[in-house]
C-alpha cells in the first residue's frame, strides 16, 4: 500500500507547478512579502516583510516553488512562538534586523527594500561571514561530537537560515518538486541506477 | 484473584503475558503509563509538512520536561511517547551522571525501540565464569537456543545466515539488502580483516510478513522509517502491535493501565508474594491484586525499585534480595562511539529506494578472532548512505538558487559506524533508594550510581581505531568521531540489576529466573542478566521472558509453587 498515486517525476513536478501557479519567473514582490503571512503573524508587519525578503533570497522561486510560495514566512513567524526559546526569539530576530541594518548603512534603504539582485549580493556576502567557522567553546561529547553542528560566527544566522531551509524542504511545494518523496515507498529495494531525473530523497534524515 | 500478574507491558512483559495467557492462565497486565491504542495513537501517518514545528521539540518544553530524554532520540513526532523528567524525578551524584531512558505506557519502550535483534552466543553464557566478573549465568546459550527461535518466529526477525559462532543464526524472515556501497565495504573490510564481517543488520521489521504475523493484523515493511512513531501496518514488533494483541486472543487478559506498582506483598509465613499493591496514577488510590505467580517486567531500573521498595521484617533489604544484589551490577552497553568517512570510491551511479529501517552490523570480533587488550568485546551498528539535503543544504555557506540546485543533487556517500561495546558486571554500579525523597505518588526515588571502569575505557579507545581502520581500509576518509563514551544509560541497554546466578548467595534469579528467596517471583526484564554481552538485548529479554512463563507454568501444573 502506498499513499501516492504512482506518478512519474515529470508528472509530478508539473501538477506541483500548477498547484502553487508557478510560472518561471525569478522573484517575488516586496508587496507579495505582507500577504504571505496568511493569518496574523506576530512579528511586526516590518520584520515580517524583511523575514520574507530574507527566505526569499536564500530559497527564491526558480523553475520550482520558492520559500514564499511555501509559506516559509509565516511557518517561521509561528515556530518564534510555538518552538523557539526566547534566546533563540531573540537571536533570530537579531540576525534578522542584523541584515536590515547591513542594507541601511550601505545604501539607505531597508534590505525588503532592494531589488531581487542586490539582496542576493548583500546576502551571498553575508552568508560567507555568519557561517564562518569559528573555535567551539566547549567541546562536545557523546554522539553530540559526531552529530553536532560546527561553530559558526554568527550563529543566530546560522538558525535563522537552517530554519527557513528546514521549513522549506518540509513543505508539500518542495517535497513534491525539489526532492524526491514517498511517505510509504512500499519497501526496500537495495539498488537503483542514477540516471538524470534522480533527485535526492526528502523527509527524514540523519545527515 | 488472578493466576498471574505481569508488572510492565513494554518488551519483556508483552511475551510474558502472550506465553502465559496461551498456557491457559488468568493473567492480569499492569501498566504505569497511560493507554495506547494500536494505530490511533500514532503518528505514522503525518506527512512531513503536517508535522508541528517541523518534527521540533518545542525548545522549553525540553528545557523544562525532557533534560534527560532530550539526550536521546526524542523529536516533535514522538515526544509522547517519552517520559517527562519533571514528573519522573530521580538522582545521580553530581559529576557522576546516569540518563534513564524510559517510556511510561502501554507497550513500554517496544514502541520506541531500534529493533536491532541479535542472540548472545555460548562465548557470552560463559563469559563470567571464565574471568570471574559477575555470577555464573546458571543457563547455557543451549538452554535458550530454542526459545531463541520461538520468539524470532513470532515476532520476526530479517536477517541473514551467516555461521558465525559468536553471533548465532536464528529463525529468519528476508534480510534488508546491503546497498551497493554497502557490498563494496564488505568486500573491502572483510579483505583486510578475515574474521571480520559486515552483515545486514537483524532486525524485528517484518521484511515478508508471514501468514501467523497477518492473522495478528501486521503487514509486511514498507520502508518508511517511522517506527519510532509507531507503525500502523503492525510491520515491526512492540507489544501493541503483537505480543499483547496475540495475549488478548486467547481471553485471558485484563490490563490495567495508569496504575503504578508500589510493591510486592510477602507473606513471611509461606515466603511467598500474594499480591502487588498498585497507586493510580491519577487519583493516588491504592489497591492490591493478588495472584499465584508475579512476573515483573517494569525494565531494569523499575524492576529494582520495586524490589527494594517491598521491604519487610521477613526481608529488611528488600525483597528477594538475601545476596544484597538487587540493584546491583547495573550495566549498559558502552553508547555513542562512532566514526564517520567519505567514501570516495563508492559507486556514484548507485543509488537506493525506501528507506531502510536498518543498517549493516559488524559483530564482535575482538577476543574472538583477534585479540583485545580488555575483556569482551563489542559489535558495531552503522551504514553507507549517500548524504542527504540537510548537508547539501546547510554544512557550506550558499543561497538562492545554487542551494536549491546543490541540495537536490545526490550527495556523495557517508559511511558511519558506531560500537556497542560490553559493559562489565559491577556490584559498586548500583541502583539504590532514596531515603528522604519520594515521588508524587510517595514512592522513594530511585539514586543511580554507575560509571564507566577501566575495561569499558580501553575498550572505547579500541573501537575508535577498529572503526577508522574499516573505513580507511574501504578507501575512505574519516571525517569525524565521536571518541568519548555516552553517559551510561544512553545505550539505553541497562541491565542486570537483578541477576541471574547458580548461587544464591550472590545473585537473585535462579536459571528459571525464579527468585531464590520467593518461590512464584520471576524476573525476565533486563534486570534478570548476568553479563551483558554487546548485542541489543531484548530478543535475550524476550526470549527469557517466553522461557520461565514455561516454567512458570509447568510448576504451578506440578503444585510446586
Ligand atoms: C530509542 C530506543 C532504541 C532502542 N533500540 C533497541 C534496539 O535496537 N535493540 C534492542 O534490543 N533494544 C533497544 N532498545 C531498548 C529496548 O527498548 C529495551 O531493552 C526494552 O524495551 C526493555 O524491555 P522491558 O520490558 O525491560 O522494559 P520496557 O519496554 O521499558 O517496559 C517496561 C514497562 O513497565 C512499566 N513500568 C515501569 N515501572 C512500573 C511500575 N512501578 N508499575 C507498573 N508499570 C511499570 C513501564 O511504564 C513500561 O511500560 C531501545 C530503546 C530505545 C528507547
Ligand atoms: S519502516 Fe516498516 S516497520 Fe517502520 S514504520 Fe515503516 S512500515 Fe512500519
Amino acid at each position: 500500500m502506498t499513499d501516492f498515486m504512482p506518478l512519474d517525476r515529470r508528472s509530478m513536478l508539473e501538477r506541483a507547478l500548477l498547484l502553487v501557479g508557478a510560472s518561471a519567473a525569478a522573484s517575488v514582490s516586496p508587496a507579495a512579502f505582507a500577504k504571505a503571512a496568511g493569518s496574523k503573524p506576530t512579528l511586526a508587519p516590518a520584520a515580517f516583510t524583511l523575514l520574507s525578503a530574507v527566505a526569499d533570497t536564500i530559497v527564491p522561486r526558480t523553475h520550482t516553488p520558492g520559500a514564499i510560495d511555501a509559506r516559509v514566512p509565516a511557518k517561521l513567524d509561528a515556530l518564534l512562538v510555538t518552538w523557539a526559546s526566547p534566546e533563540h526569539r531573540v537571536s533570530i530576530t537579531g540576525a534578522l534586523t542584523a541584515i536590515d541594518e547591513m542594507a541601511r548603512s550601505n545604501g539607505g534603504k531597508g534590505f525588503a527594500a532592494l531589488t531581487p539582485e542586490q539582496r542576493k549580493e548583500l546576502l551571498v556576502a553575508h552568508d560567507i561571514a555568519a557561517l564562518k567557522a569559528v573555535p567551539r567553546k566547549e567541546a562536545l561529547t557523546g554522539i553530540e561530537a559526531l552529530m553536532g553542528k560546527a561553530a559558526v560566527a554568527d550563529p543566530g544566522y546560522a538558525k535563522l537560515k537552517e530554519l527557513i531551509v528546514i521549513l522549506y524542504y518540509y513543505s508539500q511545494e518542495a517535497l513534491t518538486t525539489e526532492l524526491n518523496y514517498e511517505h510509504s515507498p512500499g519497501g526496500w529495494t537495495p539498488s537503483i541506477k542514477v540516471t538524470p531525473e534522480t533527485r535526492a530523497d526528502g523527509g527524514l534524515s540523519a545527515f | 484473584m488472578f493466576d498471574a500478574i505481569v508488572v510492565g507491558s513494554g518488551m519483556s512483559g508483552g511475551i510474558s503475558a502472550k506465553e502465559l495467557c496461551e498456557r491457559g492462565l488468568k493473567v492480569l497486565v499492569i501498566e504505569r503509563g497511560r493507554k495506547l491504542v494500536h494505530g490511533e495513537s500514532y503518528t505514522d501517518m503525518v506527512q512531513p509538512w503536517d508535522e508541528p514545528n517541523a518534527g521540533m521539540v518545542p525548545e522549553e518544553d525540553l528545557a523544562r520536561h525532557y533534560m534527560i530524554q532530550k539526550n536521546s532520540f526524542i523529536s516533535g513526532t514522538t515526544k509522547q511517547y517519552w517520559v517527562k523528567d519533571d514528573e519522573n524525578p530521580y538522582s545521580y551524584p553530581e559529576g557522576k551522571p546516569f540518563y534513564w531512558i524510559r517510556g511510561y505506557h502501554l507497550g513500554g519502550r517496544s514502541i520506541m525501540w531500534g529493533r536491532q535483534s541479535y542472540r548472545l552466543s555460548p562465548q557470552d553464557f560463559e563469559a563470567n565464569a571464565k574471568d570471574g566478573h559477575g555470577s555464573d549465568w546458571p543457563i547455557r546459550y543451549d538452554d535458550l537456543a530454542p526459545w531463541y527461535s520461538h520468539v524470532e518466529k513470532f515476532i520476526g526477525v530479517s536477517g541473514s545466515q551467516e555461521g558465525l559462532p559468536q553471533l548465532p543464526d536464528g529463525e529468519f524472515l528476508p534480510p534488508f539488502g546491503l546497498n551497493d556501497a554497502e557490498l563494496q565495504f564488505k568486500a573491502a573490510v572483510e579483505k583486510a580483516f578475515p574474521g571480520r564481517k559486515v552483515i545486514p543488520g537483524r532486525t524485528a521489521n517484518l521484511s515478508k510478513a508471514q501468514p501467523h504475523h497477518e492473522e495478528l493484523g501486521r503487514s509486511s515493511c514498507q520502508a518508511r522509517s517511522f517506527c519510532d512513531r509507531g507503525c500502523t501496518y503492525g510491520a515491526y514488533h512492540s507489544s501493541l502491535s503483537s505480543s499483547l494483541p496475540a495475549a488478548d486472543r486467547t481471553g485471558n487478559l485484563t490490563i490495567v493501565t495508569d496504575a503504578i506498582v508500589h510493591s510486592l506483598v510477602h507473606d513471611p509465613k509461606s515466603g511467598r508474594v500474594t499480591g502487588v499493591r498498585v497507586i493510580d496514577a491519577n487519583t493516588k488510590a491504592g489497591k492490591t491484586y493478588e495472584a499465584k505467580v508475579v512476573f515483573l517486567n517494569a525494565s531494569t531500573i523499575g524492576t529494582a525499585q520495586i524490589l527494594l521498595n517491598s521491604k519487610s521484617d521477613a526481608m529488611p533489604r528488600g525483597l528477594a534480595n538475601s545476596s544484597d544484589m538487587v540493584g546491583r551490577n547495573l550495566m549498559d552497553h558502552l553508547f555513542a562511539l562512532s566514526v564517520a568517512g567519505f567514501m570516495p570510491n563508492a559507486p556514484k551511479d548507485s543509488y537506493y529506494h525506501g528507506r531502510r529501517p536498518n543498517g549493516i552490523y559488524i559483530p564482535r570480533f575482538r577476543n574472538v578472532t583477534e585479540p583485545g587488550d580488555f575483556l569482551r568485546g563489542y559489535g558495531y551498528q552503522g551504514g553507507l548512505t549517500r548524504l542527504g539535503w540537510r548537508t547539501a543544504a546547510l554544512t557550506s555557506p550558499g543561497i538562492g538558487a545554487e542551494l536549491k540546485e546543490r541540495t537536490h543533487k545526490l550527495g556523495p556517500w557517508l559511511s558511519f559506524v558506531s560500537g556497542f561495546g560490553e559493559m562489565l558486571p559491577n556490584p559498586e554500579n548500583r541502583v539504590t533508594l532514596s531515603k528522604t525523597k519520594v515521588d508524587k505518588w510517595g514512592i522513594p526515588l530511585v539514586e543511580v550510581n554507575c560509571s564507566h571502569g577501566p575495561n569499558e575505557l580501553k575498550m572505547a579507545k579500541q573501537i575508535i581505531e577498529d572503526g577508522k581502520a574499516m573505513i580507511q581500509a574501504a578507501g575512505g576518509f574519516v571525517v569525524n568521531a565521536a571518541t568519548e563514551p555516552g553517559v551510561p544509560g544512553l545505550g539505553i541497554h541497562e541491565m542486570g540489576t537483578a541477576c541471574m546466578g547458580k548461587d544464591p548467595k550472590n545473585s537473585v534469579l535462579n536459571k528459571y529466573n525464579k527468585a531464590h528467596d520467593v518461590p512464584n517471583l520471576f524476573i525476565t526484564d533486563g534486570a534478570a542478566m548476568a553479563s551483558s554481552g554487546c548485542q541489543n538485548p531484548s530478543l535475550t529479554y524476550m526470549a527469557l521472558s517466553a522461557r520461565a512463563a514455561h516454567h512458570a507454568t509447568e510448576f504451578l501444573k506440578a503444585g510446586v509453587i
